[in-house]
């Protein structure tokens, strides 16, 4: 697996490529950034097919929005990660929809929602290690707020109203967990590679 | 703004929770180009990326060449084309298939109008079924309480009913309370003969008997009335049961079943 550098200056020339149509680039940045975006979204979806047509149309994107790509607002990677997650959980949430609708839906209401839990995919998740390792290092508190909203979308006051928190609580939580986790991943990827 | 704060909103908006009004103040300071906001972003973005890297899967294969295919097929639709309208994936050979490809998404279309419809309709009757089956319910509460209703008052009178010739083994019981009205309940009774019913009356002093309601009896001679208050009758003095025919009458005229006075 080639070790991603965020902002390289590889990946940044490998977009501007791209949005001239240049095909070779695309088939590089491909190469060097697919198994990052689909294991993120496997992360979100357990469903490989699923998963899978989340991957092509993410890609497709980068392919067709390559001219948007805004270098002041992150690196390539980065840009590529919001929407692979963006994608990944829209497509969750319109399968669960379907899921909800072919049900029991007139149970709904009475029957506790019992898929909850399961359904943290940071838990069903196997084999996802390093994320875990990474993760496990942060408090409960700003962990499942990290979860939460990129794993499975919730919007910050979502959150607050699923845990019982302040908003300010959140907000908090969520910039906390993640200079944490620069931290660690910071230390993982030096004796990772 | 101190630069906590900006690190929140930053967190927010690369987790993708940012909304509202702090989404808003968020993109103005990206759009002013603040270099604190710009910075607190850029960080939080790697450390994601940071955090999918450490976890990476491979693709399947086909989702590349597919994707290779499929940019090969269309080179004139980019950049131009809108990135929001994405189509339906063709999964094999788009340029070959184009017409199979839309002709089978009309087809996914009206299959799904369909399904959604019949399974709307199929929702509908069941929300229907349990309507009524709530409805019916509620009535036999309602019936129930009523039931519990006259047996807790102690105003209320309880009659036994006895069989007489024609029936002599029957037997009767009547809750009754003059205001709320009362519940009749028969064992042993024969079948009615065809065109015939059982008819109870209430009898009070020295007045003619009024007719409490028809009732039949099931396979087992068991039979129960729901009787109404009774207008005029207050003290009943006895109450007896005749064999009437079907729709009962005005007036007792057949064989007397059961008799019990209170």
């Amino acid at each position: 697996m080639p070790p991603v550098t965020p902002g390289s200056e590889s990946s940044a020339a490998l977009i501007a490529a791209i949005a001239a149509g240049d095909r070779d680039a695309f088939s590089r940045f491909y190469d060097l950034t697919a198994p990052m975006a689909f294991g993120l979204i496997r992360r979100v979806l357990r469903d490989p097919e699923a998963a899978a047509d989340v991957l092509q149309e993410v890609f497709w994107q980068v392919w067709q929005d390559a001219s948007r790509y805004d270098p002041t607002r992150g690196s390539p990677e980065a840009w590529l990660v919001t929407r692979a997650k963006t994608r990944a959980i829209d497509r969750l949430r319109s399968m669960r929809r379907r899921d909800r609708t072919f049900a029991a839906p007139v149970d709904e209401s009475v029957a506790p929602r019992r898929e909850e839990p399961a359904q943290n995919p940071a838990v069903v998740a196997e084999d996802k290690s390093l994320v875990q390792t990474a993760l496990a290092q942060l408090p409960e508190a700003q962990r499942r707020v990290i979860e939460l909203a990129f794993f499975e979308g919730l919007t910050q006051s979502e959150i607050a109203t699923r845990l019982g928190e302040p908003l300010g609580t959140v907000k908090t939580r969520a910039r906390l967990g993640l200079d944490r986790l620069r931290g660690v991943l910071g230390g993982e990827r030096l004796s990772a590679t | 703004m101190n630069r906590d704060e900006i690190g929140e909103l930053a967190a927010a908006y690369a987790l993708g929770g940012l909304e509202g009004e702090d989404l808003a103040r968020f993109e103005a300071l990206l759009e002013a180009g603040d270099q604190d906001a710009v910075r607190a972003l850029r960080e939080c973005g790697d450390t994601l990326v940071g955090l999918a890297a450490a976890a990476p899967e491979p693709p399947p294969p086909g989702v590349k060449a597919a994707l290779m295919e499929r940019i090969a097929a269309a080179p004139a639709a980019r950049p131009s084309a809108p990135s929001e309208a994405v189509r339906p994936l063709p999964r094999r050979r788009p340029r070959a298939l184009w017409p199979v490809v839309l002709s089978g998404a009309m087809a996914a279309g009206l299959a799904a109008v369909v399904v959604g419809w019949s399974v709307s309709s199929t929702y509908e009757k069941r929300l229907d079924a349990l309507a009524r089956d709530a409805e019916q319910l509620r009535a036999e509460l309602r019936g129930q309480q009523a039931v519990i209703a006259i047996l807790r008052d102690p105003a209320t009178q309880v009659v036994a009913l006895a069989g007489l010739p024609p029936a002599p083994a029957a037997r009767a019981r009547m809750m009754w309370h003059a205001k709320a009205g009362g519940v009749f309940v028969a064992t042993g009774l024969p079948a009615p003969p065809e065109g015939k019913a059982y008819q109870l009356w209430a009898i009070a002093g020295g007045n003619a008997p009024v007719s409490a309601g028809v009732f039949t009896v099931d396979a087992s001679g068991t039979g129960s009335l729901a009787v109404r208050p009774l207008p005029g009758v207050s003290t009943v003095n006895a109450f007896a049961v005749t064999l009437e025919p079907a729709g009962g009458l005005a007036a007792p005229s057949g064989d007397m079943y059961l008799l019990g006075r209170s």
